[in-house]
């Protein structure tokens, strides 16, 4: 068990994956723990699979090394599964949390998984009825605070991302993108 | 007040850049740098800075631009990597040969070709002969306190040469991570006014730059500046320890870490340090006498202060994230000379590692401990040098 | 300290080759490099400083003066050999010994 806590997204270059790690690691910092978040720079071309990562930990994180062993795996995008890189490293214990309007079971079968949990969440399309388009970064941190309250709480997400949504975006999308987290975590089926 | 934040590599440079408030930036932006004009042209376009940023058509234009306004009287900036600073050689020559004291931040990248934008050394280290002070830092942190600290260095009445603030590209430029930013003022107090020599806007006092010097003068010319280079040292020491005095973080020549009693040591620059120091921490654990000895300042090379502190080990890896093809490894080389006295002298070896962003593994790094003790206890080195992590052995 | 041909050490110096003052140019000996001279002939002179406009080394001097007619004009005084290099531009730019009936300005070898 590595003594940090990590996350592996996987989404495509172009969706703002490696900007919900950047997000959900400003939001966990503003809680008083130390964070990394970095990307996977690849060629940087739109719809070509693309990673990101974070590390949390009450101590300084030193190193700066891809994640191999996550204790989580955010996917953004559905139309991954199947890709092996998803899997792997992944060990027993290992949570997934899936954009996906699938059910839990269905998710879980699909990346052929067992003792796994897995958190699935209808990100996209709580981001088309909030935002008229695809931006499922919002609902996936929300997700994010469901499936590892030890890392940051609901009410500690929504507090953080106020502070640093409310330096980039007008108050109503900051509102619009509270409503996102808040939706994304209530929306959540587990298996 | 000085306060946390999660922010990126090149993001704590544009901090510092922004808290220092030079008189000219000027730039032509580069990959991975180029966060940091962009931050910074942004501060700049907002009123938050006093700058003139001066947008150019090339790095050797930039770093014109820069020595132009440097001249002027003005304390002067810019950021690039890779094939910019190789575009700007020519410049680095003029820069450290009139004694500017510009400060540029290297996002240190591979050169091409083959075209790569990912992390290692080979641009840094080959501008390491141009006379220019290169300080390293292992993350964001460091980054942006060498970044406060450089101006205070490069304008010492003592030194006055240019200096280069040097990361890692990706792995700390673009990584978000917990660092701690100084308050504006207090950050004012310690970098102090820009006081200019001889500058040509101080039109009541004329003078003449860049005027001819043949072999009646270009030697002694060239002896002031080996001394001002040697003077850094202490004046390195002197402000790191001010650093020290106002902010609470302590920085030395270079880094000692589980270095006192170590036998087995490993010699790194930059971000690869966080992941030998996370070895070291398990390698320590059980029972066993390892170390690292981290560069910060690499030119000018602290040369006794290093043999110095190697005295008690055994043996040494020397990891070098750059090469000198047909050589060895520029940090190597250095080793070997700060050591060539040293009585008893350890075994020594290098390995080159990381060309264009190949990751080193917390699994290499192991391997590489068990390698220095198999080295150690058989009394021979199987192998000087060779490059890790790379197919076909 | 310097040494026995008067250059000055390396702690001497002013740093990164600035020269640090203004107008030093008259210090320095360009009279050594003439091999011929030209020599400046009040009589044909006709203060147009056409010479002085061209002399690369500043070595016409001039002083005030009046035309026939009395009106304030610079005209040349002489010529400053420690500067005049022997380069011959003023004689060959010389309108007056361009018009070829008299001279202003000759240009003859040095002698020994």
């Amino acid at each position: 068990m590595s003594k940090y806590f990590e996350v592996r997204w996987h989404g495509r270059g172009g969706q703002g994956t490696v900007t919900g790690a950047k997000s959900l690691a400003e939001a966990v910092q503003g809680t008083g723990k130390c964070v990394s978040a970095f990307p996977d720079y690849g060629p940087e071309r739109r719809g070509a699979p693309v990673r990101a990562f974070n590390r949390f930990s009450d101590n300084r994180i030193r190193i700066h090394t891809p994640i191999l062993a996550p204790n989580v795996v955010m996917i953004v995008d559905t139309t991954l599964i199947g890709t092996k890189s998803l899997v792997e490293g992944v060990g027993e214990s290992t949570i997934f949390v899936v954009n996906t309007e699938k059910s839990a079971a269905e998710t879980k079968s699909l990346l052929g998984l067992t003792t796994q949990t897995v958190h699935t969440v209808p990100a996209n399309h709580i981001s088309y009825r909030l935002f008229k388009r695809e931006i499922p970064n919002s609902a996936m941190m929300g997700a994010f605070a469901r499936a590892c309250p030890e890392i940051i709480s609901l009410d500690a997400l929504i507090e953080e991302s106020e502070k640093i949504f409310s330096h980039l975006l007008a108050a109503e999308l900051v509102g619009k993108n509270v409503e996102a987290i808040r939706c994304g975590y209530n929306e959540v089926q587990t298996l | 007040m000085s306060k946390f934040s999660a922010i990126t590599g090149n993001g704590a440079i544009a901090e510092a850049m922004r808290q220092i408030s030079p008189d000219v930036v000027a730039a032509f932006p580069i990959t991975p740098s180029t966060q940091i004009i962009e931050d910074f042209a942004k501060f700049a376009a907002d009123g938050k800075v006093d700058t003139e940023l001066i947008t150019v058509e090339s790095e050797h234009s930039a770093m014109s631009a820069c020595l132009g306004a440097s001249v002027a009287g003005g304390r002067v900036m810019t950021a690039t990597s890779a094939n910019g600073l190789a575009l700007m050689w020519e410049m680095l020559y003029v820069a450290s040969g009139m004694r500017q004291p510009i400060l540029v931040a290297v996002v240190n990248r591979a050169l091409s070709a083959p075209i790569n934008i990912h992390c290692d050394h080979n641009d840094s280290m080959g501008a390491r002969d141009a006379g220019w002070i290169q300080i390293y830092a292992e993350n964001n942190q460091e980054a942006y306190d060498n970044m406060l600290m450089a101006p205070v260095i490069t304008e010492h009445a003592d030194v006055r040469l240019p200096l280069m603030v040097c990361l890692d590209g990706f792995i700390i430029s673009h990584s978000i991570e917990t660092m701690q930013l100084e308050d504006d003022s207090k950050v004012k107090d310690f970098v102090g006014e820009h006081t200019a020599y001889h500058a040509l806007l101080d039109t009541d006092n004329p003078s003449t730059w860049g005027s001819l010097d043949l072999h009646d003068y270009y030697i002694e010319h060239k002896k002031g500046q080996q001394v001002a280079m040697e003077n850094v040292i202490p004046v390195v020491e002197e402000v790191s320890e001010r650093f020290y005095q106002e902010f609470g973080r302590k920085y030395e020549l270079f880094e000692s870490y589980c270095l006192d009693d170590a036998e087995r040591v490993v010699i790194a620059i930059n971000s690869v340090a966080g992941e030998l120091k996370e070895v070291i921490d398990e390698v320590r654990d059980a029972g066993e006498k390892v170390g690292l000895l981290k560069i910060r300042l690499f030119r000018p090379f602290p040369y006794a202060e290093i043999a110095a502190a190697l005295k008690n080990c055994k043996i040494v890896t020397v990891l070098d994230r750059s090469t000198s093809m047909g050589a060895y490894g520029p940090l190597f080389v250095e080793i070997c000379s700060a050591l060539y006295d040293a009585d008893p002298r350890p075994m020594l070896y290098s390995r080159t590692f990381g060309l264009g962003g190949r990751e080193l593994l917390l699994n290499d790094i192991r391997d590489l401990f068990e390698e220095s003790k198999r080295y150690l206890d058989e009394g021979k080195i199987e192998k000087r040098s060779y490059f890790l992590n790379v197919r076909g052995g | 300290m310097s040494d026995k041909y008067g250059l000055k050490d390396w702690q001497e110096l002013p740093l990164g080759g600035v020269i640090p003052e203004g107008g030093n140019a008259a210090d320095y000996e360009t009279g050594t490099w003439r091999t011929w001279r030209p020599v400046w002939l009040k009589d044909g002179c006709i203060h147009c400083l056409t010479c002085w406009v061209f002399c690369p080394e500043g070595a016409y001097v001039l002083k005030d003066g009046k035309t026939p007619k009395g009106k304030d004009r610079k005209e040349i005084r002489e010529i400053n050999y420690y500067h005049c290099k022997g380069c011959g531009l003023c004689a060959k730019e010389c309108p007056v010994n361009k018009k070829g009936k008299t001279e202003a300005i000759q240009f003859i070898r040095e002698e020994i």
